[in-house]
C-alpha cells in the first residue's frame, strides 16, 4: 500500500516536473534546448523573388555556417520560409502563420515594401523581433516600432545620400529628374527637404512618367539650366531613356541614381548606347559586387547549397541581415527571450558584417540600422566597381 | 431531407463558423475571415456570370473600388468606418450599374474585353491618381473599434463578415429562386428567347451587374478593414483570376457552390504554402483537374452524387418540390402574352 502510494507520488511529482519544464519552454516560442526557429517572409515566386527568395538563400548559408560551428549557445538555427508573393494580404497571412502556427522565435524578412508595410500591424501586435532584409519603405521603421529593425537602406536615407554625394563631388549646379508616383514621391519629398536643410535650390526640377519613352524636353531644360549633376529618382526604364537622350543631345552631367537601379551592368545594357553611362553612379546596399574576391566564401557557400545559382547582390542582402540576427542572438545570451533579443539589437553599435557599407548601429530611438549607402559604377567594358560609402547622419 | 443534404451541411458550416474565433489562433482566424470575404465576392460574381451568363472581368475592380472608397473616406474625410463602409458598397454598386450600359450591346468575348479594359483603367487610376488614391504605395486605414461590444478588432470583424455572408447568402438564394433568378437564367440561355418571353434585357443585366457590384463593394470594405491597408496590388488581374476560379471550382450557377468554391480556393492556396516555390504550378494543376474531372464544380458533383443538393429556381413548399406539371404563367411571371 505504502509502496503504491510512493509510486503514485513519484509519478505525480514527475508529471508536475515535466509540466513545469514544458511551461518554461512554452514561454519562449521557437526555442528549444537545441534549436532556435527563425521565420522569413518574402516573395518566393514571381518577379519579386529577387527581394525574397534570393536573400533567404543568403540567410540559409549563414545559418548553415553558424550551425556547422556548433550553433548559438548550443542551439542550431532553423529557417522557416513563407511566400508573400509581394501581396499585402499574403504578407499578413505569412506573418500570422509564422507567429501562430510555426511558432518562430524571431523573423528576418520583408522584400517588397508595400507587403512589409501592410504587415507592420500584425508584427506590432505579435511583438516579434524582425530584421528587415530588403524593403525600403520609411513607414516600416518610422515611427519606431519597438521590435522592428532594418538593415536595408530606407528611401529617405538614399535621397539624403544622393545630395551628399553630389556635393562631395563638388557639384555646384544640381538638378533633379524624378517620377512623382508614390515610389518616386517617397524619395522626392525627403530629397527636397535635404536640399532645404542645406539651403540649396536645385537649378532644375524635372518630372518623368514611369512609362515615358522620350526625355528630350527634360534633357534640354536641364541642359539650358547648365546643371553639372543630376539626381535621378527614376525606375530603370525611364532612367535609361533619360541617359540615352542626354547622350544624344550632348548633355553629360554627373548622373546620380539610387538603389532602384542597383545593377549598373544591366542598366548599361538597357541604355544600349555606348558611353552613355560613363558618368553614371548609383547606390547599392552592400559594399561588394558578387564578383569581388572578398565574398569568395559566400559565393562558394551559395553555389554549394543551391547548385545552379550564382552569387547575386540580393543574396548579400540576406547574408548581412542574417549576420546581424546571429550577433543579436549571441548577445541575448543562453536564456533567450524576445525582449532580450530586442534589447541586444538595440545596443548594436558599429557591428561589422561581411557585406554592408559600414558598421550596423541601432538605438532605441532609431531602428534604421544601416545608414551607409555604397556607391557603385561601371565604366564601359569594365566590371562594376565600388567607389565609396556615404554615411548619412 | 437527407442527413448530408445541402441544408444540414450549410447549418453545420454555420455552427462551425460561429464558434471558430474561440477555437483557432490568429492565423486561422485571418484565413477564416478571408474566406468569408471571398464568399461574398463569389456569390456576387456567380449571380453575374453563373446565372446571367455575362462574361465580365470587372469584379476585381469593383472589389477595389469598395476597398478604396471605404478607406479613402476614412483617411481623407475623416469619416467613421460605419459610414464609409456602406458608402463604399453604394459606389461600387453604382459603378456596377454603369458598366451594365455597354453590356447591353456587347456579349461574349467583346463584353470580356470591354470589362477587362475597365478593370485596367481602374488599376491605372489606383496607381496614378495619386492626389486621391496615394498611388502605388497605398495607404493605411484607421483600425476599427467594436466598443462597447466585448470583441477585439479581429473577432468583431469576423462576426461582421459572417453576418454579411449569412444575410447576403439568404438574399441571393431567394433572389435566384424568384422571377429575377429565372429571368437571369433566361438571359443566360438565350437573349432572344428571353426577350421573346418579355424579359427586359437592360433591366436584368443592369440588376445582375448591380448585385455583383454591391457584393464586391461590401467585400472590399471588409477587406480594407481586415488588412488596415489598401494598395493597388490586391485588385489586379490575379485577383480576377482568383475570383473566377472560385466560381468555376464551386460551380457556375450555384449559390452554395460560391461558398464551397471560395472556401476551397482559399484553403488550397494556404495549404500550398507547404510546397514553397511551386505554388502557382500546383494551383494551376488543381484548377485544370477541376475543369477536367468536375466540370460542374463541387456543387455539380454533389448534386450528381448526393440527394438534397438540388438548387431549384423556384421556392419549395413545405420542403417538397412542386409537382412537375407545366407551370401556368402567373401574374408574377416574366412570361407575358
Amino acid at each position: 500500500m505504502a509502496t503504491g502510494q510512493g509510486v503514485k507520488g513519484a509519478a505525480i511529482g514527475l508529471l508536475m516536473t515535466v509540466a513545469a519544464m514544458q511551461a518554461v519552454q512554452a514561454q519562449v516560442p521557437g526555442v528549444t534546448a537545441d534549436t532556435i526557429r527563425i521565420g522569413s517572409f518574402g516573395a518566393l515566386t514571381g518577379p519579386g523573388y529577387l527581394y525574397g527568395k534570393l536573400p533567404m538563400n543568403g540567410i540559409e548559408v549563414v545559418f548553415d555556417q553558424v550551425n556547422a560551428a556548433g550553433g548559438i549557445n548550443g542551439r542550431k538555427l532553423q529557417l522557416v520560409r513563407e511566400d508573400d508573393r509581394c501581396d499585402p494580404a499574403a504578407a499578413i497571412g505569412a506573418v500570422k502563420k509564422l507567429v501562430s502556427e510555426d511558432n518562430v522565435f524571431a523573423l528576418i524578412g520583408g522584400g517588397c515594401s508595400n507587403a512589409t508595410f501592410a504587415a507592420r500591424e500584425a508584427l506590432d501586435q505579435a511583438k516579434i523581433p524582425l530584421i528587415v532584409m530588403a524593403s525600403v519603405h520609411d513607414g516600416i521603421t518610422t515611427p519606431v516600432a519597438p521590435a522592428i529593425f532594418s538593415t536595408a537602406l530606407t528611401s529617405t536615407i538614399e535621397s539624403q545620400a544622393q545630395l551628399e554625394y553630389a556635393l562631395a563631388q563638388n557639384a555646384k549646379r544640381i538638378a533633379v529628374v524624378s517620377m512623382r508616383d508614390a515610389w518616386g514621391r517617397a524619395r522626392y519629398t525627403p530629397l527636397m527637404e535635404a536640399f532645404k536643410k542645406k539651403n540649396i535650390k536645385p537649378v532644375a526640377d524635372e518630372e518623368m512618367a514611369p512609362d515615358a519613352n522620350d526625355a528630350t524636353a527634360q534633357v534640354l531644360r536641364l541642359k539650358a539650366a547648365n546643371a553639372d549633376a543630376v539626381l535621378i529618382v527614376l525606375y530603370p526604364k525611364p532612367a535609361a531613356i533619360f541617359m540615352r537622350d542626354a547622350q544624344k543631345l550632348g548633355f553629360k552631367p554627373l548622373a546620380i541614381g539610387q538603389s532602384g537601379i542597383a545593377d549598373p551592368a544591366a542598366f548599361e545594357d538597357q541604355v544600349g548606347s555606348p558611353g552613355a553611362t560613363t558618368q553614371f553612379r548609383t547606390i547599392s546596399m552592400v559594399r561588394y559586387t558578387p564578383e569581388d574576391p572578398a565574398v569568395d566564401k559566400w559565393r562558394k557557400a551559395i553555389e554549394a547549397k543551391f547548385p545552379g545559382d550564382r552569387l547575386s547582390v540580393f543574396n548579400l542582402f540576406g547574408i548581412g541581415s542574417a549576420e546581424v540576427m546571429v550577433e543579436g542572438l549571441k548577445r541575448a545570451g543562453k536564456d533567450l527571450t524576445r525582449d532580450g533579443l530586442v534589447a541586444a539589437l538595440d545596443k548594436l553599435t558599429d557591428f561589422q558584417t561581411d557585406v554592408y557599407g559600414a558598421g550596423i548601429t541601432c538605438t532605441t530611438g532609431d531602428h534604421r540600422c544601416n545608414k551607409a549607402p555604397v556607391w557603385i559604377a561601371k565604366e564601359p567594358g569594365k566590371p562594376v566597381r565600388v567607389l565609396g560609402v556615404t554615411k548619412v547622419e | 431531407m437527407t442527413l448530408f443534404g445541402r441544408r444540414n451541411v450549410l447549418l453545420a458550416m454555420f455552427v462551425v463558423a460561429a464558434v471558430t474565433p474561440f477555437l483557432v489562433n490568429d492565423y486561422y482566424l485571418f484565413i477564416a475571415n478571408t474566406i468569408l470575404i471571398y464568399v461574398l465576392l463569389s456569390i456576387g460574381l456567380n449571380v453575374l456570370v453563373g446565372y446571367t451568363g455575362q462574361l465580365a472581368f470587372a469584379n476585381a475592380a469593383m472589389f477595389g473600388i469598395g476597398a478604396y472608397t471605404t478607406g479613402l473616406l476614412q483617411v481623407r474625410l475623416g469619416w467613421p468606418f460605419w459610414l464609409a463602409f456602406p458608402s463604399g458598397a453604394v459606389i461600387a454598386t453604382a459603378v456596377g450599374l454603369a458598366i451594365s450600359l455597354p453590356a447591353l450591346r456587347l456579349k461574349g468575348l467583346y463584353l470580356a474585353v470591354s470589362t477587362l479594359a475597365f478593370a485596367q483603367f481602374t488599376q491605372w487610376a489606383f496607381l496614378n491618381w495619386e492626389t486621391v488614391t496615394y498611388g502605388a504605395g497605398g495607404f493605411k486605414t484607421p483600425p476599427i473599434s467594436f466598443a462597447p461590444l466585448p470583441f477585439s478588432k479581429e473577432i468583431g470583424l469576423y462576426y461582421l463578415s459572417l453576418l454579411f455572408v449569412v444575410v447576403l447568402f439568404v438574399l441571393a438564394q431567394n433572389a435566384v429562386r424568384s422571377r429575377f433568378g429565372r429571368a437571369f437564367v433566361a438571359v443566360r440561355d438565350s437573349e432572344i428567347a428571353a426577350q421573346s418571353l418579355g424579359v427586359d434585357l437592360l433591366r436584368y443585366k443592369a440588376l445582375a451587374f448591380g448585385i455583383s457590384g454591391f457584393y464586391a463593394g461590401i467585400a472590399g470594405g471588409l477587406y480594407s478593414a481586415l488588412l488596415n491597408f489598401v494598395s493597388p496590388e490586391g485588385y489586379d488581374l490575379f485577383q480576377m483570376v482568383l475570383q473566377k476560379s472560385m466560381i468555376v471550382v464551386g460551380g457556375l450557377g450555384s449559390i452554395v457552390g460560391s461558398i464551397l468554391g471560395a472556401g476551397a480556393i482559399v484553403v488550397i492556396l494556404e495549404a500550398l504554402r507547404a510546397v514553397k516555390g511551386v505554388q502557382e504550378i500546383a494551383f494551376g494543376a488543381i484548377l485544370v483537374g477541376f475543369v477536367l474531372f468536375m466540370p460542374g464544380g463541387i456543387a455539380g458533383f454533389l448534386k450528381a452524387k448526393l440527394r438534397g443538393w438540388e438548387e431549384p429556381l423556384h421556392r419549395t413548399q413545405g420542403g417538397r418540390p412542386p409537382p412537375s406539371t407545366l407551370v401556368t404563367p402567373s401574374e408574377k411571371s416574366e412570361v407575358r402574352s
